[in-house]
């Protein structure tokens, strides 16, 4: 079990994109200077005639640990929950969530849905150890609250923040433009193959420990 | 299962570590993820910020503007010959508008001679030329739109001189029958404007 974490890119997830798909699939476009959130600034590169441009450098390493992260929470058979209320995207979420056999949530977020899951769903609910945000905005250009109920779950997440986005609570977060459909297909296309990856991996280390030796791995 | 809910203090990590360590939560309910966290924390602690709205906390880095040198003769180039003859097809990566083309032209040509930056303009608009592209003024009217403007013109002087003449031979055909009628044309001008 400790094994894949010893190593920096167990799963190689840095080779599944690169900075050209990034730019041609328009990741670094963001909004304009009045949508900018203040915290997003770090993330920026510059303003070309007042539209903010994302730094492509900076998102190729977030990508990479949000990527890796996902696909060790993957290989140890977590649960793991794709959220986004765009609904331009809603449909491709959802089959992107099918596709990797984890969930997905593109509709409208009842309250309690984290914070009171035993009461809504039954008790011994099993929650979501991670939480991957497509799209951190709701319809009205809040921030989602399944943000904040996340982090009173101590539920890690995951998120693309354009830069209208608050970066602050998200565990692992993904300076990049949540509106182009071409960006939300190469991000549900990433995620789709890093969820894969691990867990054919974690199928094939399975099936060595079984043949190897007779007594099943601690997990 | 334990947990604590103060998403404002700290961070997920550090909440369930602080759990873990006093005890609340025990081992064999550790979170999938804590291992993972724990050898691959992210860049920045992710601690909620506190928005701060007083305007006297303006010690911020500010966002660079994104200007290259190619922009003056970009800027000039619409300035002189509006948007290119066709539009930009941004679907293809290798895609060179017009404009890109002008530009590249004009700083081949600085490099190997040093003309003027109004003279370069011209070399690079005739080299252009040369090579078969043809950039249309914006404002000065080009070949086709000539050809087409006199004939309107001439439309509409005929429309309005045969309008005239009707209109004066109605003005005398008017005067001779009866000499109280206005004209009927300075009466539906007063009528409109007033």
């Amino acid at each position: 079990m400790k094994v894949p974490l010893e190593k920096q890119d167990f799963f190689r997830v840095s080779e599944l994109f690169s900075l050209k798909e990034l730019f041609d699939a328009r990741v670094h476009l963001g909004h304009k200077i009045g949508c900018r959130h203040r915290l997003m600034q770090p993330y920026l590169y510059g303003c070309r005639l007042d539209q903010d441009i994302i730094d492509l450098d900076q998102t190729v390493e977030y990508l990479q640990q949000a990527l890796n992260f996902t696909a060790h929470v993957a290989y140890r058979g977590g649960i793991i929950l794709f959220i986004s209320r765009r609904r331009q995207f809603g449909h491709l979420v959802e089959s992107t969530a099918i596709d990797c056999g984890e969930y997905a949530h593109t509709r409208y977020y009842q309250g309690g849905l984290l914070t009171n899951a035993p009461v809504q769903y039954g008790p011994g609910v099993r929650l979501p150890d991670l939480i991957v945000f497509l799209s951190t905005l709701n319809n009205v250009f809040q921030q989602h609250v399944a943000i904040r109920d996340a982090a009173k779950m101590n539920i890690p997440t995951v998120g693309v923040v354009d830069s209208n986005c608050n970066p602050s609570l998200i565990t692992y977060p993904v300076p990049g433009n949540d509106d182009t459909p071409v960006a939300m297909e190469l991000y549900c296309r990433l995620f789709k193959m890093t969820i894969n990856r691990a867990k054919d991996k974690r199928r094939q280390m399975e099936l060595l420990y079984s043949f190897s030796a007779p007594s099943t791995p601690s997990s | 299962m334990a947990g604590s809910r103060l998403e404002k203090f700290g961070t997920v990590f550090n909440r369930v570590r602080d759990l873990m360590r006093s005890g609340v939560i025990q081992p064999t309910e550790k979170p999938l993820w804590y291992d993972v966290y724990q050898a691959f924390p992210p860049k920045r602690d992710p601690l909620q910020v506190k928005p701060r709205n007083r305007p006297s906390s303006q010690k911020r880095e500010t966002v660079h503007d994104i200007f290259y040198q190619e922009d003056e003769v970009r800027a000039k180039f619409y300035e002189q010959y509006g948007a290119g003859p066709w539009p930009l097809d941004l679907t293809k990566s290798s895609y060179v508008s017009m404009c890109q083309r002008f530009v590249n032209k004009y700083t081949d040509l600085k490099r190997h001679s040093e003309l003027d930056e109004s003279a370069l303009f011209e070399e690079t608009g005739k080299a252009l030329l040369s090579e078969g592209l043809v950039l249309r003024r914006k404002g000065a009217s080009s070949v086709s739109a000539e050809s087409k403007e006199p004939m309107l013109r001439l439309k509409l002087t005929d429309m309005l001189a045969e309008k005239q003449s009707v209109g004066v031979d109605s003005k005398e055909t008017m005067d001779q029958t009866t000499q109280m009628e206005t004209p009927p044309i300075d009466h539906s001008n007063s009528k409109t404007t007033g």
